[in-house]
């Protein structure tokens, strides 16, 4: 089986393979191969792809054909075989000669002529991509890579046993020429002349009329060689003369059964490589390939991130602690009546600011007067902005510089309104910053609802 | 962690553009980097707040770094460092050196861990891109950020992300102006691909010397989405041509009634066809690098009411039985005028009559015509059973108008998405969008794909037709969002 059908399977095979792979993958491996080609200056070849592939993944081809062709080549040596023993059959039958009459030189043409019509019929239907033979093959994959070459695979295999049929024909001819005195004539109902059928032999006998004049029937051997059924006492006066037809025969047969058969053989095997080589072409992966062979391999995507899932953090929300002392961080929800009203206890209470656009030195002061009034602090927070390291400070800051055990009360907001932070994702973060803080006077706590404000005594946060 | 080499330093490392991509804790900075860098790991990845250290997105070509974005960690204590900065240094000329001697003395503190990591690259060479909410008013807490920016001298660039549904971009436009030399908005969730291309054309006005290299950049990254939009549509093509023309067969006793077979092979023929679709949208979505896209497509939760075969998609997605007799009518007119053409016009125009009416009556019958098992001849005792392909003309329209909803949803969807994509219904349909001539071709197209074999040399063909589809499709989403 020839190489391109080979390649054309192998090719298939690969593009399956492919099809579990993901498309940046396969351009990357496929365009670093066209650059090596390149670099190399070697050629950019499916071939030489698939042997590249075949190298890295340290694949052996089988010494054997591939399995989807072996039916192909099966079917051929049926068909060879086939061909053999009806060809040596056909030409022994048509070549009886028992002595009582010639061997009839027009059924011989006839029949050559339609071993002739049917080799190039089954060219021509090759050709045609018909194939009213289709059942016998069974059901068809839907994905077979063959499926558009079975006319010509099937024509090829058709000439094979036509040649083997030609050649063992010849050979049982020459067999016969030599054990036997055949003796050949002409006869046929219709009123034709010596002089017509001799026409008919010379324009048969063009092809070879130069190369060899013995195998071309003069008119005297042709007016000699008419014979009639009926009439049995027409012996022939040179028996001899009737063998002489032999050389044109194996002409005849030579050059209407053998070689057409053997020119069409070779064009059926040269159809075979160029449609699958157009099988190939058109596979749906060929593009693609080709597209990956010329296009630059673009990577912006840099390193992946492996899904980080956050700390373990079970939310626990401690009661707002009895306060008047309110620092805003960053001034969150520092105007808000709503605010001040939901978080302290007591008309006035006192509102410090911290953090955002504050200077470290108003930070330092709004610490130092925060302390100064001894009782716990509540420290509110914008909580959709995620907590930052100078919070940290912050906090860290005024335990050294407060009295030891000061409650401090960290309340992030969910808006400026003073609405309670309710997002599961945004309560956790806050409760890890806490952990964090390693500070057991640091309390994580919601702005109650201004109706059921109750505030609680300073221990009993704890 | 990165850590900075030798090659980090110096004029090398100064002519590769190096983005870092810098700003407030939570406002969106690895959501734009994860757009450009069409990476949707970062954004699935980070906690609001908690990038740590920094990562760089090379953007290679061939594996040759044309730039490179650095998405950093946020401010932490940006007004201890400021005044850091302005306590240890003398005058305006050393600033950039005071920003690199904080780097260098607090490179082990892990209390500036943060904007150590945000800064080095900056050092090192990179450009600046500051990212700020533009859906919270501007106040003057990040202006200690914005100093220390300005401190280390290098191009910057202030990007206005719009995370929430307010809109305060004008002012802090004017605020920015300030401090940056250019300020550009952009919405890393909702901007289209020109927008991206847009600011990272933006990026090469920062310094004269990167420009060229950003056009190149960009000049790849523009074929990328054609290329991309092409190989999307042949895996649509394929599934097209998979699905069409996709049969389901059992074996059948020589006396055996096939009839009973037929739901067993139906339902066997429909899970087979969901199965491929779903392979298809798997595919789209890794060609656009979406790996890790959550999808829902309502059919496929709601199975009895909008199923890939339930009447109501086949409305929705299909088209009218007055559109499709239309098509046919017009496929069956090009091929009378076909035999006009070869009776060289003595049929006098009625070829083209005869054929329209033909196709349009066929295409209104097979519109409603149900499928059926077919048993094949016997052989070897047995006969086949076959269901499918189905010979519907409205099953193509289905198939590719869902096909082409999700290929849309996918290749207009950037990185920094973390919603669910949802495959919509829409009330309208895309192919009037066609002219009629390419109506016709599709139509023609598509019917080639129910018969049993497909022709390989037609997929060219498929694919050609396909791609005005696609073409029209997208025109008509563009004006649908317009509407």
């Amino acid at each position: 089986m020839s190489r391109a059908l080979t390649r054309l399977l192998d090719f298939d095979d690969q593009y399956r393979r492919d099809q579990k792979q993901d498309q940046a993958f396969l351009h990357r491996r496929d365009r670093r191969f066209a650059q090596q080609q390149q670099e190399q200056g070697k050629p950019l070849s499916v071939p030489a792809w698939l042997q590249a592939l075949h190298a890295l993944n340290d694949q052996r081809r089988d010494s054997g054909p591939d399995v989807r062709l072996r039916r192909w080549r099966q079917a051929r040596w049926v068909f060879a075989g086939l061909g053999a023993v009806l060809g040596a059959a056909f030409m022994l039958g048509l070549l009886v000669y028992d002595g009582g009459r010639q061997i009839n030189l027009t059924l011989l043409m006839a029949l050559v002529a339609l071993q002739c019509l049917l080799a190039v019929l089954t060219s021509v239907q090759a050709w045609l991509g018909w194939q009213p033979w289709r059942g016998l093959f069974g059901a068809q994959a839907d994905d077979d890579p063959l499926a558009s070459l079975r006319p010509a695979l099937s024509a090829r295999i058709a000439h094979t046993g036509g040649l083997l049929f030609a050649i063992s024909g010849l050979l049982a001819l020459l067999v016969m020429v030599v054990v036997q005195d055949l003796a050949f004539g002409w006869s046929t109902t219709l009123q034709t002349s010596a002089e017509g059928y001799h026409a008919l032999v010379s324009l048969l006998a063009q092809p070879w009329q130069t190369l060899w004049p013995e195998a071309v029937p003069s008119q005297a051997l042709v007016s000699a060689s008419q014979f009639y059924r009926l009439n049995s006492e027409g012996a022939v006066s040179d028996p001899a003369l009737l063998g002489t037809w032999w050389p044109f025969v194996l002409m005849l047969w030579l050059s209407y059964v053998l070689l057409p058969r053997l020119v069409l053989l070779v064009l059926a095997g040269l159809q075979v490589r160029w449609q699958a080589r157009r099988a190939l072409a058109r596979h749906p992966g060929y593009a693609p390939l080709l597209y990956r062979f010329e296009t630059p391999w673009v990577e912006t995507r840099g390193e992946e991130e492996a899904p980080r899932a956050p700390a373990e953090a079970t939310v626990a929300l401690s009661p707002l602690p009895a306060s008047s002392t309110l620092i805003h961080w960053a001034g969150a929800g520092m105007r808000s009546g709503a605010v001040v009203g939901a978080l302290s206890r007591g008309p006035g209470p006192r509102q410090l600011r911290a953090g955002g656009n504050s200077t470290l030195e108003q930070d330092a002061e709004a610490l130092r007067e925060a302390g100064q009034r001894r009782e716990p602090v509540i420290l509110v927070a914008r909580g959709w902005e995620p907590p930052t390291g100078e919070l940290s400070d912050f906090i860290m800051d005024a335990r050294e510089q407060w009295p030891a055990g000061t409650l401090l009360a960290l309340v992030p907001l969910a808006d400026e309104e003073g609405a309670a932070l309710t997002d599961r994702g945004l309560q956790a973060q806050w409760q890890r910053f806490v952990e964090r803080q390693q500070d057991s006077h640091l309390l994580l706590c919601a702005p109650e609802a201004q109706s059921d404000n109750t505030p609680v005594d300073a221990d009993h946060g704890r | 962690m990165q850590t900075m080499d030798a090659n980090d330093t110096g004029k090398a490392a100064d002519s590769l553009p190096r983005f870092a991509v810098v700003g407030h804790p939570n406002k969106g900075k690895s959501s734009v980097v994860a757009t450009l860098a069409q990476n949707d790991s970062i954004a699935i990845a980070m906690e609001p707040g908690t990038t740590r250290d920094s990562h760089r997105y090379p953007m290679k070509v061939d594996d040759v770094t044309l730039y490179e974005l650095i998405d950093t960690p946020g401010f932490q204590r940006p007004r201890k460092l400021l005044a850091w900065l302005q306590g240890h240094s003398l005058s305006a000329s050393d600033r950039p050196d005071t920003v690199a001697a904080f780097v260098n003395q607090h490179s082990d503190d892990p209390r500036y861990h943060d904007e150590c990591e945000l800064l080095r690259p900056i050092v090192a060479g990179a450009g600046i891109i500051y990212v700020v909410d533009g859906s919270v008013p501007y106040n003057r807490e990040h202006e200690a950020e914005m100093n220390i920016l300005r401190w280390t001298g290098r191009p910057s660039l202030a990007l206005i992300n719009q995370i929430g549904s307010d809109d305060y971009s004008a002012d802090w436009e004017a605020a920015l102006g300030q401090y940056f030399q250019i300020v550009r908005r952009f919405d890393a969730v909702r901007a289209p691909f020109e927008k991206h291309l847009d600011l990272l054309r933006s990026f090469g006005e920062l310094a004269p010397k990167w420009r060229e290299t950003l056009d190149a950049a960009l000049e790849y990254l523009q074929a990328l989405k054609f290329g991309r939009d092409h190989q999307a549509l042949e895996q649509i093509a394929d599934a097209l041509i998979d699905m069409l023309g996709h049969q389901e067969t059992a074996r059948l006793g020589e006396h055996q009634d096939g009839r009973p077979l037929l739901p067993q092979l139906r339902q066997r023929w429909q899970a087979w066809q969901r199965e491929r679709e779903q392979r298809q949208r798997r595919a789209v979505e890794d060609i656009y690098l979406h790996r890790r896209l959550q999808r829902e497509e309502s059919d496929l939760t709601l199975p009895d009411e909008s199923d890939l075969f339930s009447e109501r998609t086949r409305q929705l997605w299909g088209i009218s039985k007055g559109q499709l007799a239309a098509a046919g009518f017009g496929a069956g007119a090009v091929g009378g005028a076909g035999l006009d053409a070869v009776t060289f016009g003595h049929s006098l125009g009625t070829g083209a009559l005869v054929g329209g009416l033909l196709g349009a009556a066929g295409s209104y019958f097979y519109s409603d015509k149900l499928n059926k098992v077919k048993v094949g001849p016997l052989s070897g005792g047995f006969r086949e059973a076959v269901y499918g392909p189905l010979k519907d003309p409205q099953f193509a329209y289905v198939v590719l108008g869902r096909a082409l909803v999700h290929w849309y949803q996918v290749s207009q969807r950037n990185h920094a998405g973390r919603d669910v994509l949802v495959v919509t219904d829409s009330d309208g349909h895309w192919l009037d969008v066609l002219s009629r001539g390419d109506r016709n071709g599709l139509q023609k197209s598509l019917q080639a794909l129910a018969r049993r074999r497909f022709d390989p040399s037609k997929r060219q063909r498929l694919i050609e037709q396909l791609e005005l589809a696609q073409q029209a499709f997208a025109q008509w989403q563009l004006e649908q969002f317009k509407g």
